[in-house]
């Protein structure tokens, strides 16, 4: 997924002298290439994140096209009233590359794992929150973003977690993905890493369904709306606190009829209580799939 | 460049919108107002017409909350209308009580602090990238650099050696609460800022000559690096009852003090 995202990105700065690449020191050798093609169009801001995003919005009220990237704990948590009041107050064109989203880092502890950073970015108007699922989410997101000339929010979650879909996926801005189909009973809505997971899930379900929601701002509500329709019960998977998430946001467009059972699985508005490995944290935040089964199981059977 | 802006003429315009829409940062203006007007008459590239020229030079006031004396010198411009000024902070108008991008002319949205030095920082360091010479001028306040970006932004300035950018620091020497000595501390802010390779001067920020020419010398250096200038000012300058107190910062004018302020004014002219 990362050599999605900078595959994409050395295609555009390739054509487009104004597209810039700032990073806050991080990165390590994910730009190699990048620096090695377009000397011109990478600044390593230094380990200064709040001034990187006021220069950001500075080079780019004068016409270039920054793309703004930090680890998703940093870039947008720490930064989060630069980006509201430097770039999202006027619109402009500055896209946020977030990386390590959720438990990326998770042997690193809290500082550098991110579970907050979908639901303080959707409340900025203006910014577009876009949370790929595989590569050839990545590759359509950076697309959407770049040609979107507004800010958007890309998060970056665990991106060795297999690819979802076979072909292009031309998604617009705002599309769920769907990937398949449920006999009427059992909808997975999930976004980012948890796409993978919640396609295993499927199979433990039979008949259950799955689309994968790239976009989360905007967001397709007359496709929730189907999905909740046409289904008797809804499950929402994030590797994100179940506040202000994907689960928010079907909760949010459903509230106004009660289309659906809905059931939302994410981080329990809690930080990690301890080290270990990605799939440790993963249990420990009832993230993997054991844990989703039996959430799921209860769910249906306390609703039977 | 307009020959005509007069101080007087500006701390008049800060009174009349003070007064007009009851509001507070008074003195923080005043202490301003000689640096603006130097800088509006003397320096800024800019196009009446059109105050979005994309050659122009930028004037970004980071301390936003002096922002009426930047009004003032728009209204000497004609940027702004005498209906402006009296309707100041009626419903639905424009003009905020803090520098705000949407407003043609300011640059950007300041207030909160420690944001428009590194768009500034920004927007010099693309005049460089682009290889124009727009100048970027960037007023921060004296209590604004307790804040960190301020400082994230100006070591990236003097390491990309962004010598078309000023800094000048409104040194009134208080902050919203009090006086910065008490505060934190900042007797050496010269050598402070020197310290991060800019080319810096310490003034008197009410001498229009001087300002003028510290602003000519500073440009005529030709030096690489970035520049600097602390402007010592009085909070409140122009009228006895406000100056070097922070009482100013929050007080709002009733009729008999507005009268007051605006007679003091007329006995200088």
């Amino acid at each position: 997924m990362r050599e999605a995202l900078m595959q994409e990105l050395e295609r555009i700065a390739k054509n487009d002298s104004k597209v810039l690449l700032l990073t806050g020191d991080h990165g390590a050798t994910l730009f190699d290439k990048f620096r090695k093609s377009f000397p011109r169009q990478y600044i390593n801001m230094g380990i200064a994140e709040q001034n990187m995003v006021g220069v950001a919005a500075g080079l780019s009220r004068a016409g270039f096209k920054p793309f703004v990237y930090g680890l998703s704990a940093f870039i947008p948590i720490r930064v989060l009233e630069q980006i509201k009041i430097d770039v999202c107050h006027d619109n402009l064109p500055v896209i946020f590359l977030g990386d390590g989203a959720g438990f990326v880092y998770s042997h690193l502890g809290t500082s550098h794992q991110s579970t907050e950073d979908i639901a303080v970015t959707r409340v900025i108007p203006n910014l577009s929150v876009l949370s790929p699922a595989d590569k050839l989410e990545m590759s359509q997101s950076i697309k959407l973003s770049y040609s979107s000339n507004a800010p958007v929010y890309l998060r970056i979650g665990k991106s060795d977690a297999g690819n979802i879909h076979t072909k292009d996926v031309a998604f617009s801005m705002g599309d769920l993905i769907p990937i398949k189909k449920s006999n009427g009973d059992l909808h997975f809505i999930a976004t980012g890493s948890m796409v993978s997971l919640a396609q295993k899930l499927c199979k433990k379900f039979v008949g259950s369904g799955l689309s994968s929601a790239p976009s989360l701002k905007p967001i397709n509500s007359n496709q929730v709306i189907d999905i909740c329709k046409n289904n008797k019960r809804v499950v929402t998977i994030e590797e994100h606190s179940v506040y202000g998430g994907l689960g928010s946001i079907i909760a949010e467009i459903i509230s106004l009829e009660p289309l659906t059972k809905l059931h939302r699985i994410g981080v329990n508005d809690r930080f990690s209580e301890f080290c270990g490995s990605y799939n440790y944290l993963l249990r420990e935040h009832g993230l993997d799939l054991i844990s989703l089964e039996s959430n799921v199981l209860d769910f249906l059977d306390s609703d039977s | 460049m307009n020959n005509s802006i007069n101080c007087l003429d500006l701390r008049k315009t800060v009174l009349d919108m003070a007064f007009n829409g009851s509001t507070v940062h008074i003195a923080c203006a005043f202490s301003i107002i000689e640096i603006l007007a130097v800088i509006y008459r003397s320096h800024l590239r800019y196009s009446f017409e059109d105050r979005e020229d994309p050659n122009r030079d930028y004037l970004i006031l980071s301390k936003g909350h002096g922002v009426m004396a930047q009004y003032a010198c728009m209204k000497e411009l004609g940027w702004l209308s005498s209906e402006d000024i009296k309707n100041y902070f009626s419903d639905g108008t424009l003009l905020k009580g803090l520098s705000d991008s949407r407003v043609p002319g300011l640059e950007v949205s300041s207030g909160s602090l420690g944001h428009g030095l590194s768009v500034a920082v920004g927007l010099a360091f693309a005049a460089k990238l682009n290889g124009t010479d727009q100048k970027t001028y960037v007023v921060v306040g004296d209590g604004e650099l307790n804040e960190g970006p301020i400082w994230e932004a100006i070591q990236f300035a003097g390491h990309h050696k962004l010598s078309n950018l000023m800094i000048i620091v409104d040194k009134n020497n208080f902050q919203a609460m009090g006086k910065t000595s008490e505060i934190i501390r900042q007797d050496n802010i010269q050598n402070q800022i020197k310290s991060f390779e800019f080319l810096v001067k310490t003034i008197n920020g009410h001498d229009e000559d001087l300002i003028n020419q510290t602003i000519v010398n500073l440009w005529d250096s030709k030096s690489e690096m970035p520049k600097g200038i602390v402007a010592e000012t009085l909070k409140g300058k122009g009228i006895s009852f406000m100056e070097d107190s922070n009482e100013w910062h929050y007080s709002r004018l009733n009729e008999k003090l507005y009268k007051k302020a605006l007679a003091e004014l007329e006995t200088l002219r």
